[in-house]
């Protein structure tokens, strides 16, 4: 346990003291590891130690929230004085704490602590060795691995007192190719809520493999042409943009504040019946996962979207309780530094019934994203961009030659209702989500899927 | 805190350690949100961390902790040294020679925590209500926000180094939601200083509204290829996206789409770029960098040439030459780098309705979103989406969404043809100084 029972207990008190309805504690203990390699040789090693805790107490929709980067008792007291003090005459009562359970779903085969820092290497060195067989156009890699495994514990006034350890490792490449002064990059990345048995699961060397070829293809791309066509998106990352496309905008802080385009419309027809999207945090090693959220409700599967109809938000609890709902779970934040909010976990959409191969036969000419480099989104308008590292032309529902420089622009509702075919090669994908200046670990994923009609912003007109 | 230094450098010393070095921050940090007058969110964070390297048989290893206890410490200086024993021997590794002159700058402000919270959200609250005064379709404000926060660096080395500095720094932001028949559309603005005083809430708010509003009713345009006006805010979002490549380090990697262009034409004529760590607004400002080296103004391109790179002390070594004071430290735990400190573009001439009144047809752009997924800064390519209104016979005219702009980047660098002399500081994506610019000819992508 990070903090004694009864020290919790006189901090929610005195949290309550003032007058605050509810009142809450997180403290967390986190140990990362980073390595990196770059122009062949070992480059960077880092390791290091958060510690710290945080004391929130809301009246009515008013939170108070103070941080201090130690467990002890006098400064974790001053934080709930003060927190206390910024949420004054709610009347709340604490209940008694629960029994201060352990919540583990993930079991960690081989903690990334248990294994010597030249073990670690080596899964760079192999991923810097694969990048540059692939060819002599190959004249850098870059090579990022880090771990963190992190102890938090939740409690507050409902009487919820729980602890989770949460391990993740994750092992990134990103490569750059030359030729004839044309100068291109290649990334790919894999992690997981796992210990060090992913690198069992996945091989080290074929993520800087991956990488490496998709900086070769990109030297023979061609410039984006520009306009309105078809976008076949490919499996796995392409979830991103189901993500920036309608995922933010179903987050409730976004939802109550009617600063979403999908505020008031459950029930409601926003996609085509071809579209289910999914948000699961409980999935067992997902990288978005983890067993309880950062306000200690458990995580779950929660479907947002079923065939086209609207069905749900994903809530925290501060929003749950200002839309008398109960949480889904979502509330995440980046550290015990700062205020958890709702956030997208794994967010997917379900197979369809296409094969692949229909897809692309049946698309006479337009554009295929194979892999995305990330996205934006504004959720009031629903206008959402995503930049895409590997593209290619389909033409004559063959996919013919890679194109580069290419960004698609649209906007969430429109692009829903425009999916019209879904493959079923569902596969997810790993990133790292940025809201309010909070980055979390956010999984995305999706079978391969068409959208009619989705602006390619290219540089040929 | 230069105790707290100086007790880490002890316990890095005595084993197999050449060099060692200990970066301390303390910062405390507060930030109110407003939401229809009331206080919706106030949040306050304390902390203090170290960050340490050592040089260990030729080699770098780092460590941090937050926990400053006696053994926090210890573990962490043995961990930074067990660390160094993984990485490759480096013969241009080491620390840099202490220095004895540094810009005497005024970057702490006494007002920031004189002034009562109370009147930190009334200024929150100000935002909010300029925001809602400037025209009935602004339906209300998603965020009001007030933050600041005062920070104390200090740095000691083995070779005798050990200074600190403190400073403070606040701003306020918002985003303005505009609504008619049904349709939303957002603007954001921020206004910053050292202290709450030289915010200027009820600009911030009329901004980030007007921006709102004029957007009402836009959509998408025809795909074609023109002249391109970028606001202050999309030029420092280019600008943001060079920096990194105008290291000295990324050109080492070859991973620098500047590599071998030194004195050469890389920009317009009208174009000039300095690297500015001593400038007394920049918010990046400083008397040394993460490495106790003295910051310095660096320039980059002027008149459109390349005149150099930006240089940590490894990297300049490598090169043989100085560091130019950007070893950034972004926090007592991030592993130092080299990157800009303040981007200031040199003001030219003619105010932003000039450049507007100058372009017979073309693309006025307000806002870009997608910058970091849609511009490499290896491979020059640069697609955005953006928004903004058409400009017909050098006036603006319909308003425009959902579309991109596209270019590589050295040819919209070289296409800049006219500087604008409305520069202020932008602070997203780094601390950036940028005017309005016209872009010769980019390709708009829309319908």
């Amino acid at each position: 346990m990070l903090l004694e029972k009864r020290m919790v207990e006189r901090v929610i008190a005195l949290a309550l003291d003032k007058g605050a309805d509810f009142a809450e504690v997180y403290a967390e203990r986190r140990v990362s590891t980073a390595l990196s390699l770059e122009d062949g040789k070992l480059e960077k090693s880092s390791s290091g130690l958060d510690l710290g805790a945080s004391v929130r107490a809301i009246k009515d929709r008013s939170t108070s929230f103070v941080s201090t980067d130690s467990l002890e008792e006098e400064p974790l007291l001053e934080a709930a004085r003060l927190a206390g003090e910024g949420a004054a005459d709610g009347g709340g009562r604490a209940h008694a704490l629960g029994g201060g359970e352990v919540i583990a779903r993930h079991f960690i085969r081989v903690p990334p602590a248990s294994v010597a820092a030249a073990a670690k290497v080596e899964l760079l060195t192999a991923a810097d060795g694969a990048a540059r067989a692939v060819g002599t156009e190959i004249i850098q890699a870059t090579i990022g691995y880090n771990d963190t495994c992190s102890e938090v514990m939740v409690a507050n006034s409902d009487g919820c007192f729980v602890t989770e350890e949460r391990t993740r490792v994750r092992l990134v490449a990103r490569v750059v190719a030359v030729r004839e002064g044309l100068m291109q990059t290649g990334y790919d990345s894999v992690g997981a809520h796992k210990g060090m048995e992913l690198f069992r699961e996945q091989d080290p060397s074929a993520v800087g493999e991956t990488a490496a070829k998709k900086a070769l293809t990109m030297l023979d791309s061609r410039p984006a042409p520009s306009g309105k066509m078809a976008v076949v998106m490919h499996r796995g990352f392409g979830g991103v943009l189901f993500h920036e496309a309608c995922g933010h905008g179903l987050e409730a802080d976004a939802v109550e504040k009617g600063a979403s385009v999908f505020a008031d419309k459950i029930g409601e027809r926003v996609a085509s019946e071809l579209v289910t999207l999914v948000d699961d945090g409980s999935i067992v090693g997902e990288w978005g996962s983890n067993a309880i959220d950062d306000e200690g409700v458990p995580t779950g599967r929660n479907v947002l979207i079923e065939a086209g109809i609207l069905r749900g938000y994903m809530y925290d609890r501060l929003r749950a309780r200002n839309a008398g709902v109960e949480s889904t779970g979502n509330g995440r934040r980046q550290s015990f530094r700062h205020p958890p909010i709702p956030r997208m976990t794994n967010t997917f959409i379900l197979d369809g019934a296409s094969s692949v191969p229909e897809v692309f036969a049946s698309t006479d000419s337009g554009f295929y994203a194979k892999t995305l480099s990330g996205g934006q989104v504004d959720p009031a308008t629903g206008d959402f961009v995503f930049g895409v590292s590997e593209g290619y032309m389909i033409e004559a529902g063959r996919v013919t030659y890679p194109l580069r420089g290419a960004t698609l622009i649209g906007n969430g509702p429109a692009v829903l209702k425009n999916v019209d075919m879904v493959a079923d090669d569902f596969e997810m994908n790993i990133g790292v989500c940025g809201k309010d200046g909070q980055g979390v670990p956010a999984g995305s994923g999706q079978p391969t899927l068409r959208i009619l009609d989705l602006t390619v912003g290219g540089t040929e007109v | 805190m230069l105790d707290i230094a100086n007790k880490v450098l002890e316990y890095a010393s005595g084993r197999e350690v050449e060099q060692a070095e200990a970066y301390v921050s303390r910062s405390r940090s507060t930030s109110i949100r407003v939401y229809r007058r009331e206080v919706d969110e106030l949040l306050s964070n304390s902390g203090s961390g170290v960050g340490i390297r050592v040089i260990s048989g030729g080699s770098a290893g780092y460590a941090y902790t937050s926990d400053l206890s006696d053994e926090g410490l210890a573990r962490a200086a043995a961990e930074a040294i067990d660390n160094a024993a993984v990485t490759a021997p480096d013969e241009f590794t080491g620390l840099p020679s202490p220095a004895t002159e540094f810009a005497g700058l005024d970057l702490y402000n006494d007002k920031l925590q004189q002034t009562p919270v109370g009147e930190k959200i009334e200024l929150a609250r100000s935002v909010e209500a300029a925001a809602l005064d400037y025209d009935r379709r602004v339906a209300q404000v998603e965020q009001a926000a007030y933050s600041e926060s005062q920070a104390e660096v200090a740095i000691a080395n083995t070779l005798g180094f050990a200074r600190s500095y403190r400073e403070t720094s606040c701003y306020a932001f918002t985003m303005a939601i505009a609504l008619q028949d049904g349709e939303m559309q957002t603007g954001v603005s921020f206004t910053t200083g050292r202290e709450p005083g030289q915010l200027d809430g009820r600009a911030c708010g009329r901004e980030a509204a007007a921006k709102a509003v004029s957007l009402l009713g836009a959509s998408q345009c025809e795909s074609m290829t023109c002249p391109v006006v970028m606001d202050p805010f999309v030029t420092a979002g280019l600008i943001g996206v060079i920096g990194s490549a105008l290291t000295g380090e990324s050109v080492q990697k070859q991973r620098s789409l500047f590599a071998g262009l030194e004195s050469r034409q890389v920009a317009g004529t009208g174009f000039s770029l300095v690297d500015d760590g001593i400038h007394p607004e920049g918010l990046a400002s400083a008397p040394f960098d993460g490495e106790g080296v003295p910051t310095q103004q660096t320039p980059l391109i002027k008149n459109g040439v390349l005149q150099g790179f930006l240089y940590d002390t490894y990297s300049g070594r490598k090169d043989g030459c100085a560091s130019t004071g950007n070893g950034i430290r972004g926090s007592y735990s991030a592993i130092p780098h080299v990157g800009p400190n303040n981007l200031r573009v040199q003001g030219g001439e003619g105010s932003r309705d000039d450049i507007i009144a100058s372009v017979e047809k073309g693309f006025f752009v307000s806002e870009v979103s997608g910058i970091h997924s849609g511009a490499n800064a290896v491979s020059g390519d640069f697609s955005v989406g953006a928004a903004g209104h058409l400009i017909e016979s050098g006036k603006l005219t319909v308003p425009v969404r959902e579309v991109t702009i596209a270019g590589d980047i050295l040819s919209m660098l070289k296409a800049i043809e006219t500087v604008g002399d409305d520069c202020r500081w932008i602070p997203f994506g780094g601390s950036i100084h940028a005017p309005t610019v016209l872009v010769g000819k980019m390709t708009v992508s829309g319908r």
